[in-house]
């Protein structure tokens, strides 16, 4: 066994929601045809200047309030030169000295473990455009659509020993970003972006390995499988005696292995200095106080709120806050039946278990929040019997129709009509000498088969207490 | 009807009398242009299409009854300055075909005048020059003498105001290039305050440090050109929001206990004795208007133009680099991206123009940057406490606008080190962001004009535009011939 | 300047010169950095807070996107393919 030990940074960079573009009031969403969202400035026409988004510059600041940094009162942006067919200006905007946020902290849990993550910067800079490659004519397409959307970078200390305390810090930055509501963290599409530095050492070095950056990592499970995939490869380099270079590799999904990217001529010089065109700006304290207060309530905060008030257990509320977008339907769906227990309850309940069948996801569903609260008053209210949540919610989640719409459609309201249920009580009666004569001789259980034999005929078109009011007075005799 | 020495006031006059139409005198300056710029090459491109199409709209806004300042006055424009549909070069093989898609908001606030085009005017290369002479299609001649420089870069400007090839010009400056061509060819021109213009629009050479202004036959005349194109962009975030009203408010008030300062490093031996004698006759001739001499210093002067190359030329590199050949411009071959892009810059720079990009990137590279570009903006901040220094003491500055009146073609051009030290009387001010004026003070023994520069504080134009005026009202240019 | 250093920033420039060329870039270059390296006697400091240029926070652009440029306008100077830019194909 290796007595080698993986030390790791992180870089992760994330798109800004902004409506418009950092430096050009062109539309920052994300797609569209070819060149369709440019204009002069942001496809580097001569003579055009940058102006900065001030969205832009409030959700890095909201990025560096809830990663614990230190916001700088001065800031400035820098020009980053190199020359890239994805890049019209030649150069990026980007941070040097001055990035907007500094000195940071992260909690996560990896490994049952509790640990803290250093945040060493965060800086707000544009991103480059896209370019496709075409065989046939030995040529490249650049689109710049993409060029000029806002992106901010957090650089962390090497502060990570494992995958798996990555694969938590960068969950836990997802779902702090989602909350701060500045970026929708979607990694297959690239809005949320992640390089790894990683190197190996013994355990007791002082001095760290030389290191190398992985790239195209497009989902935790790549960062995962990239950073086994380095930890073996280095080991082995290390183990035969040779040196790890320091080099910028990307990861293959297909391979699972990650290769060095021809090394480009030019010897890395970016030249970073001041843009010219970008006055530095400076906060004042009730600026940034009042960012603070517009930033939208984090999940720890919700947490806190759902135990308090709600009654709602804590493991049950962290499973509620730990998506966003299943948190967020929860605060919908008690807006309009205040019910949170009840409602928490039916989420974690048959709503999860749907979600984790894969028979519905949060991107695509067809009922609103404002349904499955109807759903559950419903029930609460017994206007349904609850056996028939799961049948009303599984049509919902098909078709997309109200719970109410689902009860006219299948005959499933709660009728109540003591005849009916009197008559099927009468036959079960009859049909069941023995289990009667048991309940009659002291034997309580049996009333739960009486009760489930009732339900069943029933349909659920009448309430458990009418069942049971009438049930416990025939049986009696 | 001449109107080769008219000035924009007086045309105004003209066109609003009625005297003259704006059709017409778009013509009269079209067929000057026609008969007598193959002597002095100031233009790149004629527009006489675009210059009736304007007149007549102009005409129209006159006959209402309703024209601005600008309205129906022929107008060239530098040929760094992006024109919607009208090819813009930079003098540059670079830039040979290119046509923007948008227009420059300087222009794009003389169109809101109803203005009219005569045409793009020669400058050096992307601005980079004080001759004209590295221009690739127009290397623009002093139409004082034809054998000499007009100075530059905006040397077709100069040349086409001075030779009565329009009424003014816009021009651009970054270390001079609106005033030492103003100088060189006799006429006025305004470098305004760093930010009172918008550089949206402006091919960036030196963004810290360009600014667009007026070349002209008055003070007066920048004046009114500056009036219509001065202002906040939302579109330039170095553009201030300085509010003004007129920057003509102060002409004609008496000068009397006005504090002008004569920094005395700008009068050594660095300049010829005719400069320095006709500049220090113009100081005493505003004694007698009962102006105060101030004698003061700026000590720094003497790593200004290293400070000014350096900032200018690391800016110059940066903002030049997206020449690639793929959006736009002169394309390269290659089979590959880096042959290309290589290719294309090498056959659409010129020497000059290399030659910055190389001292720019030299003074960003790791392990130069301090010692050089870091130290640069030492420079700056120490050389705009200095002028601060001065102006606690002092209304205006007065200084040579260049070492030497214009120089014969060939005389510099190829000693780098020698045409950049050219340039220490002006770059201080672009390096402090500060107002500045040329106006004419003399002429030496073969008869080539002498310019002065009067400087002002920040956002202080009205006050350069007064003191430039008040000379200007007792002296008698003497126009050239051609 | 030597050779190398001026390979060097040729490379980082984009730019190419012949063995003649590079001879004379060579000796303006190195008369340039001679002048510029009299600043190097001048004891000073640079502090980028002092230059007090900044903008305030509350003066930067509001967020509100506006229509694009028509992609045919801002390619009138090009040849794209698809309404791309067209380059020689990049290596991985």
């Amino acid at each position: 066994m290796s007595n080698l030990y993986p030390t790791i940074g992180l870089e992760i960079h994330a798109e800004l929601l902004t409506k418009s573009k950092v430096f050009c009031t062109c539309s920052a969403e994300f797609g569209g045809e070819p060149n369709s969202r440019c204009c002069p400035v942001c496809s580097g026409m001569p003579g055009t200047l940058p102006v900065l988004n001030h969205t832009a510059v409030e959700y890095i600041i909201r990025a560096g309030y809830v990663t614990n940094c230190e916001i700088s009162r001065f800031t400035k942006w820098d020009r980053k030169n190199y020359f890239y067919p994805d890049l019209p200006k030649a150069y990026q905007i980007s941070q040097m000295p001055r990035p907007v946020c500094l000195n940071g902290w992260v909690d996560i849990v990896a490994n049952g473990q509790e640990k803290r993550i250093r945040v060493n910067r965060i800086h707000l800079e544009e991103d480059a455009g896209k370019l496709v490659h075409d065989e046939a004519t030995r040529s490249s397409l650049a689109d710049y659509n993409r060029c000029g959307i806002p992106l901010i970078e957090m650089v962390t200390e090497p502060d990570f020993h494992s995958a798996e305390e990555v694969i938590a810090y960068v969950e836990k930055i997802k779902l702090l970003y989602k909350y701060a509501g500045i970026c929708d963290c979607k990694m297959e599409q690239g809005s949320l972006r992640c390089d790894v530095n990683i190197s190996l050492a013994p355990k007791d070095s002082k001095e760290l390995g030389t290191r190398a950056e992985l790239k195209n990592l497009n989902s935790t499970k790549a960062i995962a499988r990239a950073i086994e995939y380095e930890i073996y490869r280095q080991t082995e380099i290390i183990e035969s005696g040779q040196k790890v270079l320091q080099e910028t590799r990307r990861f293959s999904d297909s391979t699972g292995e990650t290769t060095a990217l021809r090394s480009k001529e030019d010897a890395h010089d970016y030249r970073y200095f001041p843009d010219p065109d970008i006055p530095p700006i400076i906060f004042t304290e009730e600026e940034l106080a009042e960012i603070k207060a517009k930033l939208p309530e984090m999940p720890e905060q919700r947490k806190a709120r759902y135990m308090s008030e709600y009654g709602i257990a804590e493991t049950d509320a962290d499973n509620i806050i730990n998506d966003k977008d299943i948190c967020d339907f929860f605060e919908d769906a008690i807006k309009v039946y205040n019910k949170p227990k009840a409602v928490a309850n039916f989420i974690l309940g048959e709503f999860m278990r749907r979600i984790n069948l894969g028979e519905m996801s949060m991107d695509s569903l067809k009922f609103t929040a404002k349904d499955l609260a109807r759903l559950i008053e419903l029930g609460d209210t017994d206007k349904i019997n609850k056996n028939n949540y799961k049948t009303i919610f599984v049509e919902m989640i098909g078709t997309g129709k109200t719970p109410d719409e689902v009860c006219d459609e299948l005959d499933l309201w709660v009728k109540d009509d003591t005849s009916a249920v009197e008559a099927v009580i009468d036959k079960l009666i009859a049909d069941n000498p023995k289990p009667v004569e048991q309940y009659r001789a002291g034997e309580q259980k049996v009333f739960g088969f009486f009760m489930g034999q009732a339900n069943k005929a029933l349909k659920g078109q009448a309430t458990p207490n009418t069942i049971k009011a009438i049930l416990e007075q025939k049986l009696k005799g | 009807m001449d109107l080769k020495n008219i000035t924009v006031k007086e045309l105004r006059s003209k066109l609003d009398a009625k005297e003259i139409g704006a059709r017409e005198a778009a013509a009269l300056f079209l067929d000057e242009i026609k008969k007598n710029d193959d002597k002095v090459l100031s233009y790149i491109t004629v527009t006489g299409d675009e210059a009736m199409k304007t007149a007549d709209a102009a005409q129209k806004r006159i006959d209402a009854g309703d024209p601005a300042p600008l309205t129906g006055i022929p107008l060239a424009l530098k040929d760094n300055l992006c024109t919607d549909g009208i090819r813009t070069t930079c003098s540059s093989r670079m830039l040979g075909d290119f046509v923007p898609p948008y227009s420059a908001t300087a222009v794009e606030k003389l169109a809101a005048q109803d203005y009219v085009i005569l045409g793009k005017v020669s400058m050096d290369e992307f601005a980079m020059g004080g001759s004209t002479q590295t221009s690739a299609f127009a290397k623009t001649k002093n139409p004082y003498d034809t054998e000499r420089v007009p100075g530059g870069s905006s040397g077709g400007s100069a040349a086409a105001v001075a030779a009565g090839f329009c009424a003014a010009a816009l021009g651009s400056d970054t270390g001079g290039s609106i005033r030492q061509p103003a100088s060189f060819c006799g006429v006025t021109g305004l470098k305004p305050t760093y930010g009172r213009v918008s550089r949206y629009g402006l091919v960036a050479f030196a963004s810290s440090l360009d600014q667009i202004g007026p070349i002209a036959r008055t003070a007066e005349d920048c004046g009114i050109i500056l009036n219509a194109i001065a202002g906040h962009d939302p579109k330039d975030a170095t553009s201030k929001d300085v509010p003004f009203t007129d920057f003509n408010e102060k002409l004609g008030q008496s000068i009397s206990g006005m504090r002008i300062a004569i920094p005395k490093e700008f009068y050594g031996d660095a300049v010829d004795e005719e400069v320095r004698t006709a500049v220090m006759n113009a100081a005493h001739e505003y004694e007698k208007m009962g102006a105060e001499l101030v004698d003061c210093s700026i000590s720094t002067l003497k790593y200004a133009v290293q400070a000014y190359y350096l900032i200018s030329s690391a800016e110059a590199a940066s903002n030049l680099s997206r020449y690639d050949g793929i959006k736009y411009g002169l394309r390269g071959e290659g089979h590959s991206f880096d042959e290309m892009i290589r290719d294309s810059r090498n056959r659409g720079f010129g020497a000059e123009v290399k030659r910055r990009i190389l001292l720019g990137n030299y003074a960003l590279s790791s392990g130069y940057y301090d010692a050089y570009y870091r130290k640069a903006l030492a420079l700056k901040q120490q050389i705009i406490s200095e002028y601060n220094a001065v102006f606690e003491n002092a209304d205006v500055i007065l200084t040579p606008t260049a070492p030497s009146v214009a120089y014969k073609i060939g005389v510099q051009d190829n000693d780098p080190v020698k045409m950049y030290t050219a340039d220490i009387c002006t770059v201080t001010v672009n390096i402090a962001g500060l107002p500045a004026i040329n106006t004419t003070c003399g002429y030496d023994r073969d008869g080539m004009p002498i310019g002065m520069s009067i400087v002002g504080r920040r956002f202080d134009e009205s006050t350069i535009i007064q003191t430039a005026d008040a000379f200007e009202k007792t002296f008698s240019p003497v126009r050239c011939t051609l | 300047m030597d050779i190398a250093t001026l390979d060097h920033i040729c490379r980082l420039s984009k730019l190419n010169f012949t063995e003649e060329e590079q001879q004379k870039a060579l000796a303006e270059m190195s008369d340039i950095i001679a002048l510029m390296d009299t600043i190097k006697e001048y004891d000073i400091t640079y502090d980028d807070t002092k230059d007090h240029n900044e903008i305030r926070y509350a003066d930067l652009r509001e967020d509100i996107p506006a229509p694009s440029f028509p992609t045919e306008k801002l390619q009138q100077n090009t040849s794209p393919r698809d309404n791309c830019y067209v380059v020689p194909k990049m290596m991985e």
